[in-house]
């Protein structure tokens, strides 16, 4: 059975269609990449999948139960964590202070929050930053807070909305290294969202490609990299034609 | 057990912090033996009361961000059941202040459920609103005696009084507001470590973050008003036995709501000293400008000129208030 199950999931905003008759499946333990140009409705869908916003219609299974309804914060308890491409904390919590919150989820217990929180710190090796505030972080760090407060809900599914958007390359090659450790060493299944094409085709094991709210292909990343429909929607109808050319 | 080693547990504050704290602590326990004015006793009477008031202001409005601005009507419902029940029937303070309470939350909650739907400057325009709506209803019941309110009288009850809470001297009324003062500060400070306390703190970040992470926010907010409610319901039954003459117009006008988020504010919302630093400079300043305004007709008002200025300053300048301005600046130090 499919840890996450997604059939025929649409949703318009009025007249516009941001996701229309989307489905696939993930298994349990896959590292899979949800690929697309912008406003192909990627971060729509995962807005749909966490229970930001409501369906128009298609259903939404999580670990066999259906949680089409369910509201954000039910969807969180379920076990399906997300993290959020701009991550504005403005206040005055503390990085540890930030991730205790996601402990909280199962723990009324301060003191097991916080060692919990700083187990998960350490794990993602911000553990020396966790006494400052939030916002006073350069941005490869907040994304690495956004991550560790996630998994601090002990998520089944982790989703992770471009967490290497805006970093430079060292910055990106170290939080790859934070997604494989989470996925090889603690076993987590985990959704990428993400522009940055060379990360995804790395790391992931199945990619998805939405374009203009459909999804255009799925598979293998060495696949679907040289899918003329994927080609075409990145690059344009000319280079879809080279390719397959070139790729035999 | 680990509520109370939290609720006694202060390390997280710097020494400084602790011995002001302690200094305070030891003035206020000793005030009524040093030598002082009836007039000063009844102003730190004051500062206690609108401390506390401020205290149960500060869980919604400063941890949770959401800007309250209707506390007056809980400070009615607590007066008003507790002078009712005493004047009608002769029931003591401590049962008429739980009953109280249990009114006041009753009420935040079929407040809270509809007001919650709203956010920001709404929500606060909303509180304003049903505030002056109990007001004016309490205004026309002839049952809590309308526009003249409530008078207890206090010849017929010997002083002093430890079940109806009717003293002569004000120095009981002041060491039980002392009490109150410090169990209010207690349970705040295990409040602002407690998991609600987190959760509203993530709830005034970035609710959609918040709702990520599990965190009801709707039910989360109504609870917390509902903590902050039964703070104020409490203080206002206290007010109704102290004060003996409560009137709509005393007790739950808009001056009253506007003055608790205020002083939070200027004190610092969101932390725990906050609101006593705020009451303790405006208390101070709003009942000595009174008494020098007494002689001074003309001049009437301008206690409310100088609220704007403070709500002007805050905003312009540390939204965080007093306490912000202090830890920015130990931030910056480090």
């Amino acid at each position: 059975m499919a840890l996450l199950e997604l059939q025929g999931v649409t949703k318009s905003f009025g007249g516009l269609m941001a996701n229309y008759d989307i489905s696939f499946s993930i298994e349990k333990g896959e590292l899979v990449g949800l690929i697309g140009p912008n406003g192909a409705g990627k971060t729509t869908l995962f807005n749909c999948i966490s229970g930001v916003f409501p369906l128009s219609s298609g259903k939404i299974f999580f670990d066999g139960e259906d949680i089409t309804r369910l509201k954000a914060h039910e969807v969180a308890r379920k076990g399906l964590a997300r993290t959020f491409q701009v991550y504005v904390a403005s206040g005055d919590m503390t990085v540890l202070e930030n991730v205790m919150v996601g402990c909280f989820m199962h723990t009324r217990s301060r003191s097991k929050a916080k060692s919990t929180a700083r187990q998960i710190l350490d794990d993602l090796r911000i553990g020396d930053l966790s006494e400052a505030l939030v916002h006073e972080l350069p941005v490869a760090s907040q994304k690495r807070v956004t991550m560790a407060t996630a998994i601090a809900t002990k998520p089944k599914l982790l989703m992770l909305d471009e967490v290497a958007a805006g970093l430079n390359p060292g910055e990106i090659e170290e939080i790859m290294g934070s997604i494989r450790h989470l996925h090889d060493d603690l076993g987590m299944t985990v959704i990428l969202i993400e522009h940055v094409m060379e990360l995804v085709m790395k790391i992931s094991h199945r990619i998805v490609v939405l374009d203009y709210g459909r999804k255009i292909a799925e598979g293998p990343p060495e696949a679907v990299s040289r899918d003329p429909s994927v080609v075409k929607a990145y690059l344009g109808e000319r280079y879809a034609q080279d390719s397959t050319v070139d790729g035999g | 057990m680990e509520v109370l080693n939290s609720a006694f547990d202060f390390k997280d504050f710097p020494r400084l912090d602790l011995t002001i704290a302690a200094l305070v602590a030891v003035f206020l326990a000793f005030f009524p033996v040093l030598p002082h004015s009836s007039f000063a006793m009844a102003t730190v009477i004051q500062f206690l009361m609108f401390s506390l008031y401020g205290m149960g202001w500060n869980t919604i409005g400063g941890y949770g961000g959401q800007v309250d601005l209707g506390k007056a009507q809980y400070v009615g419902i607590g007066a008003y059941t507790t002078a009712v029940m005493l004047t009608k029937w002769d029931i003591s303070f401590w049962f008429s202040m739980p009953v109280g309470v249990c009114f006041s939350v009753l009420w935040s909650f079929i407040l809270g459920y509809p007001l919650f739907r709203l956010k920001g400057h709404y929500f606060a325009i909303a509180t304003i609103a049903t505030s002056l709506v109990l007001k004016d209803l309490f205004e026309v019941w002839d049952f809590v005696g309308a526009a003249r309110g409530i008078e207890i009288s206090p010849i017929q009850f010997p002083s002093p009084d430890f079940i109806r809470l009717i003293f002569k001297e004000d120095v009981y009324y002041y060491y039980l507001i002392l009490i109150f003062f410090f169990i209010g500060i207690l349970y705040m400070n295990w409040f602002r470590k407690s998991r609600l306390g987190f959760q509203l703190r993530a709830i005034k970040d970035n609710e959609e973050v918040a709702r990520s992470l599990g965190i009801n926010v709707h039910w989360a907010k109504i609870r917390t008003y509902a903590i902050a409610t039964a703070f104020v319901s409490v203080v206002g039954s206290f007010h109704a036995c102290y004060i003996k003459n409560i009137e709509p117009e005393d007790t739950m006008s808009l001056d009253i709501s506007i003055l608790i988020a205020l002083m939070a504010m200027l004190g610092g919302a969101g932390s725990l000293w906050g609101p006593i630093i705020g009451a303790g400079i405006l208390i101070p300043l709003k009942s000595y400008l009174k008494e020098w305004l007494g002689a001074r007709a003309g001049l009437i008002g301008i206690d409310l000129i100088i609220y704007a200025l403070i709500i002007m300053a805050i905003s312009a300048f540390e939204p965080r208030g007093i306490w912000g301005i202090v830890q920015k600046i130990r931030r910056r130090r480090r």
